[in-house]
């Protein structure tokens, strides 16, 4: 039995249910799963097609004891959520399992079709039992992950200054280079074909307003209804300022966008900008008092009355 | 068969689109490999290779669409003179009906009449699903409902499908009756053999394309069509899922996964829920539309009051389920869902609707 299907045990012996993985997604890869019983968890595993961010069902969860398999990206999440109150941190176990990074499955799934089978020993990607080139289907948040932990020599982070390997580090380049001017073109061409589907905050983990968003509510009535290129426009611009300081980058709105939309750009960008700003970074301390959630009624600006 | 080579297809779109809107599958450019049906003009790029991430029904569910346009007008204003000829007076000061302020007058401006469009490239549960639509929308001069809008578009629509000859892990067509040979919904079916494809013809609109010069007769024969996945007995679904309806610990278990995104719902060709709002430009103006909408999400249902009737993530789920196995059948008579296996491939958590299906199929044979 593996060490991870044990300490699952040893965790839902106290808590009496664990979020993780078994492998039993299209092609073999992991989905996510609900441990209730010792012997459900043994099918625990965990391998780089584990991208999936679980820490988005604990607030749903929120009041019961929990314990959780989380990458080191994940755990960020979760101090996060505990910094801000969503998360009661002494209901959660956070099972932390090493990771050298992770795959982009859809991209692979959509050079090589869908279910197409994927092995990976840690080193050499096969898939359909050929190798491929392992940097082009890594996600890009993996390829410069500061708690990456690479195992062999192929696992190695792409020292900067090299060609980008990948495509999502190529646009991320190409983004840097544009004008202000330019990524607004740039930004309104993505937008034209956003189905306002709301994949993107509801696999959020710190997008917990979900079912009481403003971009859905009619009263007020903040943003229209349409599905068109400026309500899209104006969904990400609300998105992304709820999301300024509280964002830990974990990649989850974009893989989820079914259209594609490089939304990690956005992300990226305002997080740079709030760790200049306030030197802060979101998931780093459960303790932290995230800057822009600090509205000081005693402060010089408003006096409480 | 007739036979149009692969390098005349550019052409013959190229004619089609100088009578009609041509739709075909893309690959958009920055977008990590999501292709879609877009409006198609000469010289765009086509993608026939891969399914298409998003299924076409835009093309007669716009993802929004305008129902019509108003203007409030005040009596003697330069507005009701000037709106006038193109619109129609709904509301004039002495109606029954008449807003309270004197002299208003509401001036409805109809929508842009429907185009005549040409969906191309299509597979066959996608075509498929537009005849599942069809039993609810569009019922002109008989029994049931008929969207006017819905049926305009439907009437000036040719559908011309693509025949899969393969086919990937997600699909499932092949546990409806006819599988991937389903003709239901197309007007004139391709069938891909060497250096192009056979065509034949299914209704009289796509018979008369045949004698357009790009195609020519041909004695090959069309190729084997693709054997997906199969699911036995989802037709005794309708009778099964009532009798799950109350287990909610069976709803809680199979949504367990999902992360309410919506896009199982959204990319399917089947799903065809709506939301109806006015947006308005000013104080005078606005547009009355009509918008995506979904299951899936907690608003769908919530009640003025406040009240939900379906709360959790696991009522919305079982909706999505019932409707499509259970309701529609009971109602129009179809399945909602033909197999094409979008919600699977594009789920970011995962849920594959075949094993609800399959579970919901097992459960009832223990009872
Ligand atoms: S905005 Fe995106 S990257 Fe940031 S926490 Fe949410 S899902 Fe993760
Ligand atoms: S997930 Fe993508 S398509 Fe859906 S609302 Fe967000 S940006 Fe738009
Ligand atoms: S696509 Fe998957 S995660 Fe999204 S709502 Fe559908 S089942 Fe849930
Ligand atoms: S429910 Fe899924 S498989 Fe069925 S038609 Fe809709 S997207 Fe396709
Ligand atoms: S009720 Fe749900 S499953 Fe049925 S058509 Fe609407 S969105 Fe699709």
């Amino acid at each position: 039995m593996s060490e991870l299907v044990s300490t699952i045990q040893k965790v839902l012996a106290e808590t009496g249910l664990v979020l993780g993985w078994s492998a039993t997604g299209a092609g073999g890869v992991a989905a996510p799963e609900r441990f209730h019983t010792a012997e459900e968890a043994e099918v625990a595993i965990f391998d780089s097609t584990c991208v999936h961010n679980l820490s988005v069902h604990l607030p749903r969860l929120k009041g019961r004891a929990v314990g959780i398999v989380a990458k080191a990206c994940d755990a960020r999440s979760i101090v996060e959520l505990i910094a801000e109150r969503e998360v009661d941190g002494d209901q959660v176990r956070v099972i932390e399992v090493s990771c050298t990074d992770t795959l982009d499955v859809k991209a692979i799934w959509r050079r090589y079709g869908y279910g197409a089978l994927i092995e990976d020993d840690g080193s050499e990607l096969r898939v359909n039992g050929e190798p491929v080139e392992r940097e082009a289907f890594v996600q890009a948040k993996c390829l410069d992950c500061e708690d990456r932990q690479p195992a062999t020599p192929a696992g190695k982070p792409v020292p900067s200054g090299s060609k980008p390997a990948n495509a999502r580090q190529q646009l991320r380049e190409d983004f840097q280079a544009m004008s202000v001017g330019e990524r607004r073109a740039f930004w309104r061409e993505q937008y034209a074909r956003c189905i306002r589907c709301h994949a993107c905050r509801e696999a959020c983990p710190m997008c917990y307003c979900r079912d009481v968003c403003i971009m859905q509510t009619t009263d007020p009535h903040w943003t229209g209804g349409g599905i068109n290129t400026a309500e899209a426009e104006m969904m990400q611009l609300i998105r992304v300022n709820h999301l300024a300081g509280r964002c830990t980058a974990c990649g989850e709105c974009e893989r989820a966008c079914p259209v594609g939309i490089p939304l990690m750009l956005l992300m990226e960008e305002q997080n740079r900008a709030i760790e200049e700003m306030f030197d802060y970074r979101a998931g780093v301390d459960p303790e932290a008092k995230p800057p822009l959630l600090t509205f000081d009624i005693k402060g010089d600006s408003w006096d409480g009355e | 068969m007739k036979f149009i080579s692969s390098e005349k297809i550019p052409g013959f779109l190229e004619a089609l689109s100088a009578r009609s809107t041509v739709w075909a599958p893309r690959e958009l450019t920055g977008s990590g490999g999501t292709v879609m049906f877009e409006r198609w003009r000469p010289g765009d790029p086509i993608d026939l290779e891969h399914y298409s991430s998003l299924s076409a029904k835009d093309v007669v569910l716009p993802r929004t669409e305008k129902l019509f346009g108003y203007t409030y007008a005040f009596g003697g204003s330069p507005f009701s003179g000037g709106l006038g000829a193109s619109g129609t007076a709904v509301a004039a000061s002495d109606s029954d009906q008449a807003p309270a302020t004197s002299g208003e007058q509401i001036v409805i401006k109809p929508a842009e009449p429907a185009p005549s469009t040409v969906l191309f490239g299509v597979r066959a549960c996608d075509a498929k699903s537009i005849q599942v639509l069809d039993a609810l929308f569009n019922n002109p001069g008989g029994e049931g409902y008929n969207d006017p809008q819905y049926s305009a578009r439907r009437e000036g629509l040719t559908v011309i499908t693509l025949a899969c000859t393969t086919c990937d892990d997600a699909c499932f067509c092949s546990s409806f009756e006819n599988g991937a040979s389903e003709k239901a919904g197309s007007d004139l079916i391709l069938y891909p053999v060497d250096g192009g494809f056979l065509a034949e013809g299914v209704t009289g609109k796509g018979g008369e394309l045949l004698s357009e010069p790009f195609f020519e007769e041909s004695e090959l024969a069309p190729p084997p069509l693709a054997e997906t996945a199969v699911i036995e007995g989802l037709e005794r679904l309708q009778e099964i899922l009532p009798g799950l309806f109350d287990d909610l610990d069976f709803w809680e278990r199979v949504s367990e996964r999902c992360v309410s995104c919506g896009f199982c719902t959204y990319g399917c060709p089947t799903c065809h829920c709506f939301n109806i709002h006015d947006e308005m430009q000013g104080d005078r103006e606005g547009e009355r539309l009509r918008s995506w909408d979904a299951c899936m999400f907690a608003l769908y249902t919530q009640e003025t009051s406040g009240h939900n009737p379906r709360p959790t993530l696991a009522h919305r789920y079982r909706n999505r389920i019932n409707h499509k196995f259970s309701y529609y059948p009971e109602n129009q008579g179809e399945i909602l869902c033909t197999g094409c296996g979008r919600c699977i491939r594009g789920c970011p958590a995962a849920l594959d609707i075949r094993d609800v299906l399959r579970d919901a199929l097992k459960a009832a044979r223990k009872e």
